[in-house]
């Protein structure tokens, strides 16, 4: 039987070093910057719908209220962080680069956010590993260049990095710890609620618990009901917090909760037998990360310390499974019709990255550059599959052009009369909003909705109506009825689907854009739209709120993370030899 | 522990994933006749023609492109604009070779839901229950000339200039011929005619308000698509305008408004309707039937019938409306049924009907 051997290293190679934050963000740079340059986001799902919002604030900071859509809603009804910084950046290049340059800086926050989250678990080296895997995800790719969900994208990374102040504050007490953890906690509030409600637990959750199990690791001596008190200290602050930053959402959510029909999404589909949506919203987000699951499951149990994260990760790998599993509707009720699931995905394959790290570092450690060369195959087909696939599974029908019709509502006072876009899909709604000046009856942010003849049924934009069945002409039908009341005259048609209801319901075709491909329809005798009385405006204080805080709650994060860096340590980190209970194999020298 | 709770949370991802996913295979032989009626057009909301058609008894003589042309409609009829979405079923009566199953079928459409009843056989073959599919005989209409005689009005607009809709010319005169209101279903119901009177076609919609006893305006309704909205000369269309929510008891009167413009238009198509009579179909609803003869010779694509009943003072009783979901081909008649209130039907003295219609490439 032969006893473990130490085999002790002479001379550290390159990769048996942890990998600079710098490189990791010029990698970031390297990757992301000449696809974000090529704006290959402009043609996702939801740009169109962030860019949108982020006009208005472009020309009305301190006013969130948007008549554009749905013939007036509150912006409050989004948390406005990106889409405030893509207005002020929008007037330096414009609406299309700034949200890149957001989208980029979101980018950015990731490794950085991801590396900090790691190091809670694991060694510096491998945290780098977990930083340089973040760049190469499937998942943020997936929600870079096919979702658009610069939210979620922007959102997780600064809950990232507020998190391990959550951990040193509730071990050690320290004051600047909790401050910086505070304002970068409010910051993410204010990118997204989705994020806020359901990614800030379970990402906060195990570095609580890890917080707990690690009191009295590193030379810090801390009972647990020290470090429990602290994180509760942390929490109600935190809520608090939340509370004062996003005070208009909350004014808004109180006067209109969500009461409407849930509307269908494809990430409540059951992947296995959908697999189409299996492929779009599950395989490509995890791409060559599947291979390290049997992994993560073993080495979750491994050490205790290990323990919370892991079960952290796990439920929101279920979740992110959607309809596969019938966890998340047991779980969350009537929410489960509300969220949608392809964000859990990301999550929690960001908190399965310390995980991915180690095991990098191990398969280096063991396999040398045969690892790092595999690895970054791997890493570099997953990200590549998910950038690509839109080009092979598009969302959208080909591009066409909005301008002409702008163009139209523009002139002759034709803004004094509500439209609808039929066949064009969100993201062109959206972008012709975005150049119109006239109200649209439709709108694309579903919770900001509050026509009765759109909440009435369990379906989506009135532009995408027919692929919501009953529910969707329905509600078409509820809306064209009303056409009088709401000033409804003109009917943008790119679907020929649309046109025997709108002839025999008495609109009549006139004109024709885009060599045919769009026609207008329509009705007489309509009369001017006036301002609805659905929602309640935000008052001058909100929007005076709306405007700061939020944007407020950035700059100070920025500002204490730059004011009070966090200490440098002195002494790098070596690894211990490795213990291994192989023979060393001697070879004769030729 | 170390060893068991990775295997524990194995076991648990893989029972919850089968939990979610197991279900019968999409082409299981079906142990019911509902079972295999249900399976059919579960199939055939899936699009899985191959998989509807395996529940088809070979004694149907159906060949599978014929089923598929059955359920998918053709020649741009309303049934190709259609997407099925619902399906219930009864078993009417049933042996141990034979049953009867009564269909609700649900499709969504491009003119909002539209409801179909079938009362299929099904029959036992090889130990599996399978739908006997009846095909929709199409008669075909011998080669033939159809002269093209009929009135066509162009309009000359003052230029490209001008902004939609704004004419230089007065809306064509436009009356209505009778008004009459009723209470059902939760709803005020405005209905009656209205009358083109001018000399050239006209663009006609029909809208009003509702008074309340203080004399304020408080709902606003228009007849959509419960009217024809272009008249031709002289030309007599019904409208009926529904006010969901109020209560006749609440209301001092009705102001109406129609509107007219002047608009090209023809008398082409000319949609003959034949055989109407009123009989309780099979579910025992009221219901008016006869057939549409499109007298023209291009194809009709979705046909749009409105009936008007009078009692005995000829007085408009109740306009009722449905959409056909097969083509009108020339010079061939198509059946047509649509609803007739239960307690309206013995007030009913005599009815009208007339057929609105959509047709591509048709611009009026």
């Amino acid at each position: 039987m032969s006893s473990p051997t130490i085999v002790s290293s002479r001379y550290a190679s390159p990769s048996s070093r942890s990998i600079p934050l710098t490189w990791i963000l010029l990698l970031a740079l390297a990757v992301h910057g000449p696809l974000l340059l090529m704006q290959l986001p402009n043609s996702t799902y939801d740009a169109n719908l962030h860019k949108f919002l982020a006009s208005n604030y472009a020309q009305h900071w301190f006013n969130p209220w948007n008549e554009k859509q749905f013939t007036g809603f509150s912006q409050t009804t989004y948390p406005p962080l990106e889409h405030q910084w893509i207005a002020l950046f929008s007037h330096l290049m414009g609406l299309n680069l700034a949200y890149m340059l957001v989208q980029f800086i979101a980018i950015l926050l990731l490794p950085i956010g991801v590396y900090r989250y790691a190091r809670i678990w694991i060694s510096e080296r491998a945290a780098s590993y977990a930083a340089v895997a973040s760049v190469l995800l499937g998942s943020l790719a997936f929600l870079v260049y096919n979702a658009g969900q610069l939210s979620t994208t922007l959102a997780a990374p600064l809950y990232l990095n507020a998190l391990p102040y959550l951990y040193e504050w509730s071990r050690e007490g320290k004051g600047r710890a909790l401050l910086k953890g505070l304002a970068l906690t409010f910051a993410a509030a204010a990118a997204h609620h989705t994020t806020l409600i359901f990614g800030s637990v379970l990402f906060a959750l195990p570095v609580a618990a890890t917080a707990i199990i690690d009191r009295n690791r590193d030379g810090v001596d801390a009972s647990t009901a020290g470090v429990v008190s602290r994180a509760a200290i942390f929490a109600v602050l935190a809520i608090a917090g939340i509370g004062i930053v996003l005070l208009p959402f909350w004014i808004a959510l109180y006067h209109n909760p969500i009461k409407q029909m849930p509307i269908p999404h494809a990430s409540r589909n059951n992947y296995l037998t959908s697999i189409e949506w299996g492929l779009n919203y599950w395989i490509l987000p995890w791409g060559a990360m599947m291979l390290a699951l049997p992994y993560i499951f073993v080495r979750g149990f491994k050490e205790k310390r290990f323990v919370p994260l892991f079960l952290g990760f796990w439920l929101t790998m279920i979740f992110g499974l959607g309809g596969t599993t019938p966890l998340p509707k047991l779980l969350m009720g009537r929410l489960y019709e509300i969220v949608t699931f392809e964000r859990f995905n990301f999550w929690a394959t960001l908190i399965a990255l310390p995980f991915v790290g180690l095991l990098v570092m191990q398969l280096i450690d063991r396999y040398g550059r045969k690892a790092v060369v595999a690895l970054s195959v791997l890493a570099a087909l997953t990200m590549s599959m998910a950038v690509a696939w839109p080009m092979y599974h598009p969302t959208h029908d080909a591009k066409f052009d909005v301008r002409e019709i702008a163009s139209f509502l523009n002139r002759d006072g034709h803004d004094k009369y509500r439209y609808v876009t039929l066949g064009f899909g969100a993201d062109k709604m959206d972008e012709l909003s975005i150049l119109t000046n006239a109200s649209s009856v439709d709108g694309d942010y579903n919770s900001a909705r509050l026509l009765p003849e759109m909440t009435a049924y369990g379906a989506g934009q009135l532009t995408n109506s027919k692929y919501y069945g009953v529910n969707g002409m329905e509600a078409l039908r509820a809306i064209l009825k009303h056409a009088d009341q709401y000033g409804l005259k003109y009917i943008f048609v790119r679907d020929i689907y649309y046109e025997p209801l709108l002839a025999f319901a008495g609109w009549r075709k006139t004109e024709v854009y885009d060599r045919g491909a769009v026609s207008l329809w329509v009705k007489e005798g309509i009369p001017p739209a006036h301002p609805t009385d659905f929602g309640v405006k935000p008052t001058a204080t909100e929007g005076l709120l709306w405007g700061t805080l939020p944007f407020g709650s950035s700059l100070l994060a920025m500002f204490l993370v730059i004011a009070f860096p966090d200490r440098k340590r002195m002494s790098e980190t070596i690894e211990f030899p490795v213990v291994t209970s192989e023979q060393p194999v001697l070879r004769e020298a030729r | 522990m170390k060893h068991i709770l990775p295997v524990i949370f194995a076991v648990l991802t893989v029972a919850l994933i089968a939990a979610g996913s197991v279900h019968q295979s999409s082409t299981a032989p079906a142990s019911t006749p509902e079972g295999a009626v249900q399976s059919m057009f579960n199939n055939v909301k899936a699009r899985n023609w191959g998989g509807a058609y395996s529940y088809v008894a070979g004694s149907s003589n159906v060949d599978q492109q014929d089923f598929q042309r059955d359920l998918q409609g053709r020649y741009s009829s309303l049934r190709t604009y259609s997407q099925l979405e619902n399906v219930d079923t009864r078993v009417l009566h049933e042996n141990d070779n034979e049953a009867l199953v009564r269909t609700e079928l649900k499709y969504s459409t491009a003119v909002g839901a539209s409801y179909d009843t079938r009362d299929l056989k099904v029959t036992k073959d090889e130990g599996a229950w399978k739908v006997n599919w009846q095909t929709e005989k199409e008669a075909s209409v011998p080669p033939q000339v159809i002269p093209v005689n009929y009135l066509r009005w162009d309009v000359i607009w003052r230029g490209q200039g001008d902004d939609w809709g704004a004419q230089n010319v007065d809306g064509p005169r436009i009356r209505i011929l009778s008004a009459n209101y009723a209470e059902r279903d939760g709803a005020v119901i405005v209905m009656g005619e209205v009358v083109n009177e001018d000399t050239v076609p006209a663009f006609v919609s029909v809208g009003a308000y509702l008074v309340d006893k203080n004399g304020q305006d408080v709902a606003f309704e228009s007849s959509f698509d419960k009217m024809s909205h272009v008249l031709l000369p002289k030309e007599v269309s019904p409208y009926r305008i529904d006010f969901p929510g109020q209560k006749l008891s609440n209301l001092k009167s009705v102001r109406m408004k129609p509107d007219s413009m002047l608009v090209p238009a023809s008398a082409d198509p000319v949609i003959g309707v034949l055989h109407q009579h009123i009989e309780k179909d099979a579910k025992g609803r009221t219901v008016l039937k006869g057939e549409l003869l499109n007298e023209s010779g291009q194809t009709v694509n979705i046909p749009h019938v409105l009936a008007t009943f009078y009692d005995d003072n000829n007085q408009v009783i109740w306009v009722s409306d449905g959409y056909a979901d097969h083509a009108l081909l020339p010079q061939t008649p198509q059946p047509f049924a649509v609803d007739l209130r239960d307690d309206l039907a013995a007030k009913v003295h005599s009815y009208r009907v007339t057929a609105n219609q959509y047709s591509l490439n048709r611009e009026d």
